[in-house]
């Protein structure tokens, strides 16, 4: 999948818990106050039931952009059977 | 020196001789930098990023040059930063040219970071370029100076001792920070604390937790505001300890790989953050945790027992205040000589009493309002002297804090003497949610009251009165609240009183004061059942992130 098609499935997730109107590159969590700490315990947590993956609690405190998230699922995704 | 030898103000007087061994917080940082110049200082795992002593001395001195430039000596700044390493250079490097420094909450709006920039006479901004979006509006309209400060790697490298050589003189006195905390007017209100302050505090907890260089703090609150700046940076500072720094908004999840890898061995937070990790099916591994710092809020009972028998770490509860830099009393380290469900006693540093409505004290076991003397308690309001003769009289800060003490000295928390909303850790009065509504055009009146929430502690709930019931949803109403409030001061729920049936206004005593008790019983009666049964999420928000 491209880091676009990744965009395309995570968008609706993201912008749903969050309730924000896009889930773009432009989006982190410092400009955001809707990704809040509870928000990202559940944006992780959906991301993980929808793509069949385990987000490592070493690296989830690392995902606080759109892009860092997007560009770690892509490096997850490529190693995966 | 010893504290007592300081133009104190009377509520600062110190309890017995207390000593201070800085004058300010350039000659700590210098004295540990000193002592061991290679010993890791400051971790900040979400950018991959380590420094020593040595290397955070001299970026707090090239931060202390970069700013000479900028902004005057003994001025004061507004920064806004997330738990950066750019934070605590721009903060250290200011303090040490005698700067006053107000951290901003980045999840402000606008219009809120608009008032404490003007309110706080600030001279210019230096804030993290991620913020440029919401200060647009601020830049083009403010005269004051912004300056964007990116990455302290590309602060300009400096001769250290040229660099201290240029430092001015920095009295313990000298007000290192504003800390801005909602107000009862509506408007948040500057707390001025000193050096002196912070030195005084950090040293105490330290000494309290028996910190030493080998401590390593785990800090997931936000720089920006006394818990995360004086528990986790100073009081580690104070002992030569590491501590590692990580966005409160992303720590949660990741807290206890966290613990582990970093090998913590104290953190501090809110009891949200403790009923909030009781919820995730994480299981913990506490490693070499000693213990957590916890306070900010009332902590049940239930939720340390829960979270103690849970994942084996004890809670050390304490009693404080932005106006008493942090904690005043705390429960005995280590562990066995807790009092659970007590703040625990105070601290050498300072004293503590409980007195009535006549300001006379009150004998053990009797409730009255929690008051503090010493020298960590700060200077005062900024620009507020009827507020300060009202806290500040009689030479004690006068909390608003009910609770009581028992025989053993251990003190209690029970409730705020007025209708402070704590939500989350977070303060905020009700006036501040109820100028903002009073602003819609088709509300005639309003009130906002804090109601319980199993994971913040407290909820915000509004109710409202409208000219024309059927003008406007309760769904408008959020967001038109949402223009002008941070997120975590918006209302959870607007309750529109013209369609409830059983009240035709809101509550009111013989002066036309609303009485947001009676509003709180009715919520309590009538709404909560309604609520759970609704099955209304009142789980998302703040601590911080």
């Amino acid at each position: 999948m491209t880091l676009q098609e990744l965009y395309a499935e995570v968008s609706p997730i993201a912008t749903q818990i969050l309730q924000i109107p896009q889930f773009d590159s432009s989006v982190n969590m410092s400009s955001t106050p809707e990704w809040d700490s509870l928000n990202h315990v559940q944006l992780l947590s959906a991301i993980e039931k929808k793509f069949g993956i385990e987000i490592s609690v070493d690296e989830a405190f690392k995902l606080t952009s759109a892009d860092r998230l997007v560009r770690y699922l892509h490096g997850i995704l490529r190693g995966k059977p | 020196m010893n504290v007592a030898t300081l133009p104190l103000l009377p509520h600062q007087r110190p309890n017995g001789e207390v000593k201070l061994p800085y004058a300010n917080f350039h000659e700590l940082l210098k004295a540990k930098t000193g002592d061991a110049p290679s010993r890791e200082f400051l971790i900040f795992p979400e950018s991959d990023r380590r420094y020593s002593y040595q290397q955070f001395y001299e970026i707090s001195l090239g931060a202390s040059e970069w700013l000479r430039s900028r902004t005057p000596d003994f001025g004061t700044i507004c920064i806004i930063f997330r738990n950066t390493p750019e934070f605590l250079a721009i903060y250290f490097g200011a303090v040490a040219r005698g700067i006053s420094v107000v951290p901003i909450n980045p999840d402000l709006a606008a219009a809120e970071i608009r008032f404490i920039i003007e309110n706080s006479d600030c001279g210019a901004i230096f804030y993290d370029p991620d913020m440029e979006g919401k200060l647009a509006s601020l830049k083009k309209e403010m005269t004051v100076a912004f300056h964007p400060f990116a990455d302290v790697a590309n602060l300009p490298p400096v001769d250290s001792e040229e660099a201290e050589a240029n430092l001015p003189k920095v009295e313990p006195t000298t007000p290192a920070v504003i800390i801005y905390t909602s107000g009862t007017t509506g408007n948040p209100k500057g707390v001025v604390l000193s050096h002196m302050n912070f030195i005084i505090d950090g040293i105490a907890i330290a000494d309290w937790f028996e910190f030493t260089p080998a401590t390593r703090s785990l800090c997931i609150l936000p720089l920006f505001h006394n818990n995360g700046i004086v528990i986790s940076t100073t009081t580690t500072l104070c002992a030569g300890g590491s501590i590692v720094i990580v966005d409160p908004k992303a720590s949660l999840r990741s807290f206890w790989a966290l613990v582990d890898r970093y090998q913590a061995t104290f953190t501090s937070v809110m009891p949200s953050i403790l009923a909030a990790l009781l919820t995730l099916s994480f299981e913990g591994k506490p490693g070499q945790l000693k213990g957590i710092i916890c306070g900010g809020q009332l902590l049940p009972l239930s939720l340390a027992h829960n979270f103690e028998a849970r994942f084996g770490v004890p809670i050390f509860e304490g009693f404080g205040s932005t106006e008493a830099s942090s904690y005043s009393s705390f429960n005995r380290f280590p562990a066995e000589r807790r009092k659970l469900g007590s703040v625990g006693i105070v601290m050498p540093i300072c004293e503590m009493k409980v007195v009535d409505d006549n300001d006379d004290d009150v004998p053990d076991g009797t409730e009255g309002e929690l008051c503090i003397r010493g020298p960590n308690v700060a200077i005062g309001y900024h620009k507020l002297p009827q507020l300060n003769a009202q806290k500040f009289r009689n030479g004690w800060y006068h909390s608003g804090d009910y609770g009581l003490r028992d025989k053993e000295g251990n003190y209690y928390f029970r409730s705020r003497k007025d209708d402070l909303i704590i939500k989350g850790g977070e303060k905020i009065y009700p006036a501040e949610i109820e100028n903002v509504l009073s602003k819609h055009p088709n509300v005639t009146e309003s009130a906002v009251i804090g109601v319980d929430d199993p994971i913040l502690g407290q909820e915000i709930c509004a109710f409202a009165n409208l000219k024309d019931p059927d003008a406007t949803t309760e769904s408008e109403l959020l967001k038109f609240c949402a223009q002008s409030l941070a997120r975590f001061k918006q209302p959870k729920r607007i309750v529109v009183i013209n369609r409830l049936g059983d009240m035709p206004e809101l509550p009111k005593g013989p002066t036309k004061k609303i009485l947001h008790r009676r509003l709180r019983d009715y919520y309590e009666s009538r709404l909560a059942n309604k609520e759970a049964v609704e099955g209304s999420k009142w789980v998302r928000g703040s601590h911080g992130g």
